[in-house]
């Protein structure tokens, strides 16, 4: 039994790292794929002479067949070396580690006032199927998912920092509560499509359940309703976990955003100012970095399967 | 025919108070009254069964009884549990009714249990927190399973195991009335014998109450003290089991009893209630059979008979009928038809040379530990009918699937007239009506296009509905506005477009309510004389093969085990296996 | 139990309706920008940023003295119009892509399933941040780098979709009777998925809108200087204390415009589930 679940642990992990080689070979390509010679792109607006660009042809093993260059990256990359930055010229690896833990602290704020807030409010709609509650609830969500982050971050800053004065309007701030007070209207302008979301989702899993014959018949036979409701909630787990999974992805492409507007140094306002100023390198290195929790949580999403759905784990034992 | 069962609970008349007293249900949706206010009654120890065809209203009386209506559905009536009265409109204390009183058994053990749950934890639920485990060995044990099933989930059991954890599950809490919609209709028929054996047994041992919701009226008749007929929505008969069925007095009843094919002999003709089921508020100030009564007058078209007391039988205790003419109804013999069955029988096997031939056929499904196919042999002369027969998973459908080309086999051949199968040559019909055909086609499209890809003309379509008893109207219908049999006649007649020789029908009346299937099953026959058709048909149900087939084939675990003519393997059946099957039917049981 | 038949009760779709309103409304500034907002792009330097209601200004101006209601009229165009062909786009690509892979099965089904892996396990708004950044900066390369980047999800959907439909009696019938694949696929499937398609369509676009304010947000997308809500946005950031009308009416109206688009999908979809249950 364990040797087989630890085989379809291994078995996704390998897939896991198969899609990320091929990710990282996309990636590599970018540099490719950036118009012009990829020794210029690589030397930036540093001034462009002969020599520079043989150096940097060497440094970049230029000259060799492209996946043979590919493998000198990865080879690299995979020890935390991915470069020198063109902008800054220094290490693309300290750069990212110093602009991780604001863009985690936001991000994980986010998630958890998203996931903390939504899920009780989808399954509170999903009972409540029909009347005013769910109504404004649903349309709240129709709202939430159809508003980009910046825009309500913008109207958050307007209302709540410039207006209300109760929250700073720009930075990180000094000490761990001050620099939480700082995060709370990105987190929350994050958290707001994020949020919407995951009430949509959760609504929908826990509707599909509510119909479902078991339920009928746990009821037929005299079950409670908070008995009902927590078998249906075991039920609706399967899915809303996957769709959790799923919203680290969108995290990423609302971080950015958020961090260019309440100018946070995160890896999101990394990357806007990587990708304005054509830093091929750091650009690369984030795309990578994200595209490895991206594929990560989707394992790990994968792997609870094993533990919250019988069905998922009788099958890998079976193989 | 032998008397009905002997019961040791008490009938209907008598001192004792009953359990379940429900006056006037009446069950209204936005589209208007699915069940037209019905009275019904159960004593301890009784078995009720409600009867009738799809949509009659039988599942909705139910939910109504437990207060489990979907939503926008409503009930109104009076309910009387042990003494204690409640009203259906009002807000009814179901937590303290369900489980304690009354439990809903529902039709399908595949899904009328969490997924996700091991069965000991869902019997357990419903039983005080002290002593939880011990109580669920003793339901296990009570409905047969062993106390490790309380381990499983239900994925691991077999649909009949699931059927019984549901029965424990529902009989945890100790309900004096158990509701069971249906509760073997999805099962085998070697299954639903012995679940309905162990329901009968636990009902005797708890003197428990028991309402049985079913189409079938055989399976009412083996089962229960009293019968009641429902028809759109409608209380048309009801009675003691015995008396409503040989000596039914609602007309409705005794041609849907005769539309029940015999497992013993083959009929000529099967008798079939023509038209169809009416939706049960379409009905107002009439008879809702009058439509396909030829006994109606005047009288059933004015006003809605009400249902009264069969009085001048003897010795009849509360047989009510709701028909103006009851005491001019027959019970519907086997029609008397001039042609002898040998008539409708074509040339012998053998004589003609075979037209299919199937050799060694195997196939495995990827991922399964057993074959679906272990070495299939099979013979159809041309103008033969044969019959496949056997449980769900025995391969009947596989081979079937295999002889199209719909799937694969992994060894062995099909040979057709010869060669490999030819193209068009064979034809397939599908178990499901519903999604037979093309939502979004007209019948005319679907069937031209079928005429187009055999190179003939648009014109034949009108044709081919004839063939199949339709008017050529129907051709501008769209699916939606058919009822399943007319679906499954447009099926047939898109299979014979493109010319057809052999028909190859997978379960075609299945899905079918009895009258409904009589008629499709007489239209396949009526096919066959007029037109040379070799059916290969297969079916679950062995009366149905008794009418349709010449020769059956018997299929077990992806094998036949035994082959013959059909009134020779059915009449005296040699594999063990067949007698199994034999003995489940619950037709075989009473008609000796 | 069957599925509940609503049939009687049918209240007029306030939502949708209003949804509708909303959308014509934007269609027409962005079919008539000309005439709506001939001055949309001129600059009054001199008069600087303006706040609400100062004469011939009713909503203020930007840093270069643009008026705002005009620049938000004139910015109705590349709201609807690359969202549009986005959407469109890749739902071509979808339907295409998805009919054949989910059909047929096989190498078609392998390459388009590891293709959707490939794109979907990266943010799509941030591959099109990197893709839009490092390959140009119109708005049209910007709405085909979106185009690829929907696909994917799209394939899946109608991949999906067709799946469920290729077992069904009634392909396995056409099959049997020997109708053509091709006739098969666009004949039988697609009709029966229309509802899916046409309510992720919709779906697309506001996802696309945001996609492409977010870009143009950025800097990236729509070229400096021409009207676009999401450069209003980020060109707003700066004068929230001036004239904070300058972000807060480009951010309503992309807020208003996704919204709407939204739930006329929902609306949608609903109606043809009910259509497809109805039959
Ligand atoms: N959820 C529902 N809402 C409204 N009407 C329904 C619903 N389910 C079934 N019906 C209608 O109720 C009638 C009776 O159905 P039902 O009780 O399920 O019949 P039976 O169990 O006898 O097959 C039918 O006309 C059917 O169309
Ligand atoms: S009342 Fe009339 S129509 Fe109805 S069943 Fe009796 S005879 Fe037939
Ligand atoms: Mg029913």
């Amino acid at each position: 039994m364990n040797g087989a679940v630890l085989a379809f642990a291994l078995r996704r992990a390998a897939a896991t790292l198969a899609l990320l080689l091929a990710l990282s070979l996309l990636v590599f390509a970018l540099l490719y794929l950036a118009p012009g010679d990829v020794a210029r792109n690589l030397l930036g607006t540093r001034n462009v002479t002969p020599e520079a660009l043989a150096r940097i042809r060497e440094l970049h093993h230029l000259d060799e067949p492209f996946l043979a260059q590919y493998w000198w990256w990865l080879s690299h990359a995979v020890t935390g070396d991915f470069g020198t930055s063109i902008r800054t010229g220094g290490q693309v690896g300290p750069l990212l580690l110093d602009r991780t833990g604001v863009t985690a602290a936001t991000a994980g704020l986010a998630f958890l006032l998203s996931v903390l807030a939504g899920v009780p409010a989808g399954i509170a709609t999903a009972v409540r199927r029909g009347r005013p509650l769910d109504r404004v609830i649903v349309a709240a969500s129709v709202v939430g998912v159809s508003a980009p982050g910046f825009a309500v971050g913008l109207i958050l800053l307007y209302v709540f920092a410039l207006g209300l004065g109760w929250f700073p309007v720009y930075g990180t701030g000094e000490g761990f509560l001050d620099a939480l007070w700082h995060l709370v209207l990105p987190a929350v302008a994050l958290a707001f499509g994020l949020g919407a979301f995951v009430v949509k989702l959760t609504r929908a899993a826990v509707i599909r359940e509510l119909d479902q014959d078991y339920v009928t018949f746990a009821r037929g036979r005299g079950l409670s309703e908070r008995r009902v409701l927590r078998l249906v909630l075991r039920n609706a787990a399967i899915p809303i976990v996957t769709s959790l999974g799923l919203m680290v992805a969108y995290l990423f492409g609302g971080t950015v955003l958020i961090e260019v507007t309440f100018a946070l140094p995160g890896l999101g306002s990394l990357m806007e100012e990587s990708v304005l100023f054509k830093d091929i390198p750091v650009v690369q290195a984030l795309t990578l970095v994200v595209a490895l929790v991206v594929s990560v949580t989707a394992l790990a999403v994968d792997l609870s399967y094993l533990a919250i759905d019988p069905r998922v784990r009788a099958r890998a034992v079976r193989r | 025919m032998t008397e009905g069962p002997v019961t040791e609970g008490p009938v209907t008349e008598g001192p004792v108070t009953p359990l379940l007293d429900a006056r006037d249900v009446r069950v209204t949706s936005a589209a208007g009254v699915l069940v037209a206010g019905i009275d019904l009654t159960v004593a301890p120890g009784e078995t009720v069964a409600i009867v009738g065809e799809s949509g009659s209203g039988k599942s909705m009386t139910a939910r109504a009884l437990t207060g489990l209506l979907p939503e926008g559905v409503h009930a109104t009536g009076r309910l009387e549990l042990s003494g204690q009265a409640y009203d259906l409109a009002a807000r009814t204390p179901w937590q303290r009714i369900r489980g304690s009183q009354i439990a809903l058994l529902l039709q399908d053990p595949f899904t009328s249990l969490s997924p996700v749950h091991r069965c000991g934890e869902q019997i357990g639920w419903a039983l005080p927190r002290a002593g939880r485990a011990a109580g669920v060995a003793r339901l296990l044990a009570e409905v047969g399973l062993p106390s490790e099933v309380a381990g499983r989930y239900p994925f691991q059991l077999s649909g009949g195991m699931r059927q019984r954890v549901a029965i424990a599950a529902a009989l945890a809490a100790g309900p004096g009335l158990l509701i069971a919609d249906e509760p073997t209709t999805a099962l085998d028929v070697t299954t639903q014998h012995e679940v309905l054996e162990l329901v009968a047994g636990l009902q005797r041992a708890r003197r428990m109450g028991l309402i049985l919701i079913t189409h079938d009226l055989r399976l009412a008749r083996a089962r229960a003290d009293r019968i009641m007929v429902m028809y759109a929505g409608r209380l048309v008969e009801e009675g003691p089991a015995a008396e409503v069925m040989d000596r039914p007095a609602h007309p409705y009843t005794a041609r849907l009893a005769a539309c029940d094919p015999p497992v013993t002999h083959r009929l000529p003709a099967l008798p079939t209630i023509p038209g169809s089921v009416p939706r049960p508020y379409a009905v107002s100030d009439a008879c809702a059979f009058a439509d396909r009564c030829d006994l109606a007058v005047e009288a059933c078209r004015t006003a809605e008979p009400v249902l009264a007391e069969v009085a001048h039988r003897p010795g009849n205790s509360g047989h009510r009928a709701a028909c103006v003419r009851p005491s001019d109804v027959r019970p519907v013999a086997a029609p008397l038809l001039a042609v002898p069955p040998a008539a409708a029988v074509p040339p012998e096997a053998g004589l003609s040379p075979a037209l299919l031939t199937v050799r060694g056929l195997t196939k495995r499904f990827p991922g399964s530990a057993a074959p679906a196919l272990d070495g299939v042999d099979l013979e159809v002369a041309a103008g033969e009918a044969v019959a496949v027969v056997g449980e769900s998973g025995s391969g009947k459908t596989t081979l079937a699937r295999c002889v199209v080309g719909l799937e694969r086999a992994d060894g062995g051949s099909v040979e057709f007239g010869g060669g490999a199968t030819g193209p068009r040559r064979v034809q397939y019909v599908f178990q499901d009506p519903y999604s037979a055909l093309n939502p979004g086609l007209t019948v005319g499209a679907s069937l031209a296009e079928a005429l187009k890809a055999a190179g003939r003309p648009r014109s034949e379509v009108s044709g081919l509905l004839d063939l199949v008893g339709l008017p050529a109207a129907y051709a501008r219908r769209r699916p939606r506005a058919l009822s399943g049999g007319e679906r499954q006649r447009v099926a047939i007649a898109r299979a014979l477009a493109p010319g057809a020789e052999v028909l190859v029908c997978d379960e075609p009346v299945s899905a079918l309510d009895v009258s409904v299937q009589a008629q499709v099953l007489n239209l396949l026959s009526n096919l066959r004389r007029d037109l040379g058709l070799t059916l290969l048909f297969i079916t679950h149900d062995l009366a149905v093969a008794r009418q349709v087939a010449d020769r059956v084939y018997v299929m077990h675990r992806g094998r036949v085990v035994e082959t013959g003519p059909v009134g020779g393997v059915l009449g005296a059946p040699a594999h063990e296996y067949t007698q199994r099957l034999l003995a489940s039917v619950p037709a075989a049981t009473r008609a000796e | 139990m069957k599925p509940v038949k609503r049939r009687m009760k049918r209240r007029p779709p306030v939502v949708a309706i209003l949804s509708a309103v909303v959308l014509a409304a934007v269609a027409v500034c962005a079919a008539g920008r000309e005439l709506l907002a001939p001055h949309a792009l001129d600059q009054d330097v001199y008069l600087g940023v303006v706040g609400a209601g100062v004469e011939g200004h009713l909503l203020g101006t930007d840093q270069l003295g643009r008026d705002i209601l005009q620049l938000s009229l004139a910015g109705a165009r590349s709201a609807l119009a690359g969202p549009i062909v986005v959407a469109v786009g890749s739902m071509v690509i979808g339907v295409l892509l998805g009919t054949f892979a989910g059909y047929r099965g096989g190498i078609v089904d392998m390459l388009a399933g590891r293709y959707a892996d490939l794109l979907l396990a990266l943010p799509s708004v941030l591959l099109a941040i990197v893709v839009a950044g490092l390959v140009g900066r119109g708005y049209w390369v910007t709405v085909a780098v979106l185009i690829v980047l929907f696909s994917p999800s799209d394939v899946r959907l109608v991949r999906g979709a067709v799946m469920e439909q290729t077992p069904r009696p009634y392909i396995e019938s056409a099959r049997i009777l020997g109708i053509r694949p091709t006739r098969i696929m666009f004949r039988h499937i697609a009709p029966n998925i229309v509802p899916i398609v046409v309510a992720n369509l919709l779906l697309n676009v506001a996802f696309a809108l945001v996609a492409l304010s977010s870009l143009s947000y950025l800097g990236l997308g729509v070229p400096p200087g021409a009207p676009d809500w999401g450069r209003q946005l980020a060109d707003g950031r700066a004068l929230l204390g001036d004239n904070p009308l300058a972000a807060v009416v480009p951010g309503v109206l992309i807020i208003l415009t996704a919204t709407a688009v939204n739930l006329l999908g929902d609306w949608l979809s609903e109606l043809l589930d009910r259509r497809v249950v109805a039959r």
